[in-house]
């Protein structure tokens, strides 16, 4: 049978779980705006009742603790996400970098400097100036000078896609430092969530946990394996283990081909981190995919122009009445041996105009038949299949498709990740309103429970008076 | 359901993206280009390229054709006064051949025939910018020279090179006639022959009055030869001239077009700049509206 006494103590529970849950939402607010922090619910539990003489008793309420609202999977999609939205975004400002050599020209000017496009009709019109005067000493310096502008312009544009590639490889080659931090941390919190709290979850040490994955998340692509007793093991989208339980694995870099590779226990990763996501994965789509495919384009186009034009005028008759021979050969352009590096090679090595040869092989050097097929070039279809304005025009169109695919997948992967953050939020942020509201259901509990402590206590004091009224009040 | 109480932060987002809209906007305004970047129209971009390439090379031409049309004007007025020394020979050897000449005169007839073949020689030695135009390939010297003896002979130092300059629509014109086809032709076209004959037929006082008959028909002949020659100069200088005017009226299409693809459209991007202006205000108020302290439960307790 219930007493006044286990009336007093089940009400001083309820006053302490009152004043616990109060802290909870104190902490909540508190943390309203720190990163990673997930909103915590207080936890009643009904005390086991107390069964006297057949009558069950109850024995009031416990505060147990306060739980995390938490979706794993949600987190883990969001974590998936980010991987994905933070790798098109560094592959994207490489692109935009990339793409900014290459800006189109407005045509203001008929020959605006730095365009490769108008650089190459140039090169080829001043051959059409030839045609009436072939031995015009002042059409014959043009030609030297559009081609100097031209394989400049080239040369200059494949020197700046060596060095963006540069700049990427030793942003990228940074990346390790990060991830190797990120990856003792959480082993380390995983270790101690394993030892605290196996069974449920870690709160404020599974929030530090899951910040580290999700910065973890958009430096390299990630799954995630949760294993018995709240462990986590996690590894890159290929496979490769970053970390299990409470331990770890460095990653280490290497230099193989002038490019920075990711090593882990001894294993290349690099082509598997490339397509794996993370900002590490653009940096290293744009180092490796997005840059030699727009350095290739211009090898080739180098190569084309340098070797054909080469051949051309090597077939003619100079100023001087001399024809390219093996031995000296009347270049134009320095002859490559190989596609690759055509570019960054391009030069001009004829310094005497006179050795263009404008006349045809034996003819006299008033003729202006060769001439008139170097201008022909311009038409022709020696660059991969395309003529060379055709091919310059096809690389642009494919670099700004390739820019702006990427942009696309972007801003998808970014309202995706928008999404699924407002998802997240919507269950783990901390909502002030909810909080209020809380609080003051918590403060009329803790009111209620002091008013029936203050009942007790006007009943208690009856019980000692025995029913007069003298000192107990 | 609970609502995402960050959405204070997804509308700065937005805020954001507004903002960069109105900066590309912006940047579309002040350049006056709509494409700024390749990836903003990658399509519009490669056509940019070609078309650009095409206005060039119309320019390019254009040039050339001006400076071609120098040349070929050159050449025509050389022959033009060829042909009116050649009239002169003619109606000198006829006067000549009519047997009222007395030695001294017809010896007089054969210096100033002699005269008019120096004239001619002199014309078909025409030089431009420094090339002889009738050379062939040999512009770098003189293609004709005629030599002291009786009857003289002039000879062509130049070669049958012939030189085109092509149309960007692939079109050859023909720069030059070579100075052998036009002086030197063959059998009774050959201009240079006639005259030399003639001045040997009278520079001895006595005429073989037939034979210096034949010799002034055959200068006919070689007349007619150099005019036929003319023509293929006149109808160059007709092409090049259409050639051009077709080029520049391309030209004028292209440019157009070139314009059309890259000039902002000042109307459209106005309108979307405002658009964006007032999606940025409308933002800016919604959030100080939310995030006003006011509107929290706490400030109603």
């Amino acid at each position: 049978m219930g007493t006044i006494s286990s009336a007093f103590s089940i009400m001083s529970q309820a006053l302490d779980a009152d004043q616990e849950a109060l802290n909870v939402v104190a902490n909540n607010v508190a943390n309203a705006t720190t990163t990673g922090y997930t909103v915590e619910t207080p936890t009643f539990e009904e005390n086991s009742p107390v069964t006297i003489g057949g009558m069950s008793m109850g024995q009031g309420v416990t505060e147990t603790g306060a739980t995390s609202a938490r979706n794993k999977v949600l987190e883990a999609r969001l974590d998936q996400q980010q991987q994905l939205a933070s790798s098109s975004g560094s592959r994207l400002t490489a692109l935009n970098t990339l793409q900014a050599l290459f800006t189109p020209d407005t045509g203001s000017s008929s020959s605006s400097a730095g365009d490769i496009g108008s650089d190459i009709t140039n090169f080829f019109d001043s051959f059409t100036s030839l045609e009436s005067l072939p031995t015009n000493n002042a059409a014959r310096q043009s030609v030297l000078s559009t081609a100097g502008t031209l394989a400049g312009d080239i040369s200059n544009a494949a020197a700046s896609l060596n060095s963006q590639r540069t700049a990427i490889d030793q942003e990228a080659a940074g990346a390790p430092t990060q991830i190797n931090a990120l990856t003792s941390a959480i082993a380390q919190l995983n270790q101690q969530i394993t030892t605290t709290s196996p069974n449920a979850d870690a709160g404020t040490l599974e929030d530090q946990r899951q910040q580290d994955i999700s910065q973890l998340s958009q430096l390299v692509g990630i799954n995630q394996i949760t294993s018995p007793n709240n462990g986590l093991a996690i590894t890159t989208t290929s496979g490769q283990l970053l970390l299990s339980g409470n331990t770890s694995f460095q990653m280490t870099t290497g230099t193989v081909d002038g490019v920075t590779n990711f090593y882990l226990n001894n294993t290349n990763v690099t082509a598997g981190l490339t397509t794996g996501g993370g900002s590490l994965g653009g940096e290293l789509t744009a180092r490796d995919q997005d840059i030699p495919n727009a350095l290739s384009s211009l090898d080739q186009l180098a190569y084309s122009i340098s070797t054909t034009v080469n051949a051309q005028n090597n077939s003619g008759t100079d100023f001087d009445g001399n024809t390219g021979t093996a031995a000296n050969p009347l270049n134009i352009f320095s002859q490559p041996d190989s596609v690759a590096n055509s570019a960054i090679n391009m030069s001009v090595v004829m310094t005497d105009p006179n050795q263009i040869a404008a006349a045809a092989a034996g003819a006299g050097t008033g003729d202006s038949a060769n001439a008139t097929a170097m201008a022909a070039m311009s038409g022709q279809t020696f660059v991969n299949g395309q003529t060379p304005i055709n091919f310059y025009s096809n690389f642009v169109t494919t670099l700004g498709s390739t820019v702006s695919g990427v942009q696309t997948e972007n801003t998808a992967q970014t309202a995706s990740v928008t999404q699924l953050q407002t998802q997240n939020d919507t269950l783990s942020g901390v909502n002030l309103n909810d909080e209020a509201s809380q609080m003051t259901t918590f403060e009329r509990s803790y009111q209620a429970a002091s008013q029936v402590f203050s009942t007790l206590n006007t009943i208690m004091a009856s019980v000692l008076n025995l029913g007069e009224q003298s000192t107990v009040s | 359901m609970r609502v995402d109480p960050f959405y204070a932060t997804n509308l700065v987002g937005s805020l954001d993206s507004a903002q960069a809209n109105e900066q590309q906007l912006t940047a579309e305004l002040s350049s006056g280009v709509s494409i700024n970047s390749l990836s903003q129209n990658p399509v519009g971009s490669g056509e940019n390229v070609l078309l650009l390439s095409q206005i060039q090379q119309d320019d390019s031409f254009t040039q050339s054709s001006s400076q071609v049309t120098g040349q070929l004007q050159v050449a025509d007025s050389a022959l033009g006064s060829v042909i009116s020394s050649l009239t002169s020979a003619i109606s000198l050897a006829t006067s000549a051949n009519n047997g009222t000449m007395n030695a001294s005169n017809t010896k007089s007839v054969a210096n100033e025939i002699s005269g008019l073949r120096d004239e001619v020689q002199s014309f078909a030695n025409t030089s431009y910018q420094g090339q002889y135009i009738f050379a062939g390939g040999q512009i770098s010297s003189a293609p004709f020279s005629t030599s002291n003896t009786s009857p003289a002979v002039t000879t062509y130092n130049g070669d049958s090179d012939v030189n085109y300059l092509e149309s960007p629509n692939g079109q050859n014109i023909q720069l030059n006639v070579p100075g052998n086809q036009i002086f030197m032709g063959s059998g009774t076209n050959s201009v240079f022959a006639a005259l030399n004959a003639l001045v040997a037929d009278y520079s001895s006082g006595t005429v073989n009055v037939t034979q210096a008959v034949d010799d002034t028909q055959a200068l006919g002949t070689a007349l007619n030869y150099v005019s036929q020659q003319r023509v293929t100069i006149d109808n160059s200088i007709n092409q090049v001239s259409a050639a051009s005017e077709a080029v520049t009226n391309v030209k004028l299409q292209l440019t157009t077009a070139q314009t059309n693809l890259m000039q902002a459209n000042f109307g459209t991007v106005s309108t979307q700049l405002s658009q964006a202006e007032t999606q940025q205000t409308a933002l800016e108020d919604v959030i100080a509206q939310l995030n006003s302290t006011s509107n929290t439960l706490f400030s109603k307790l």
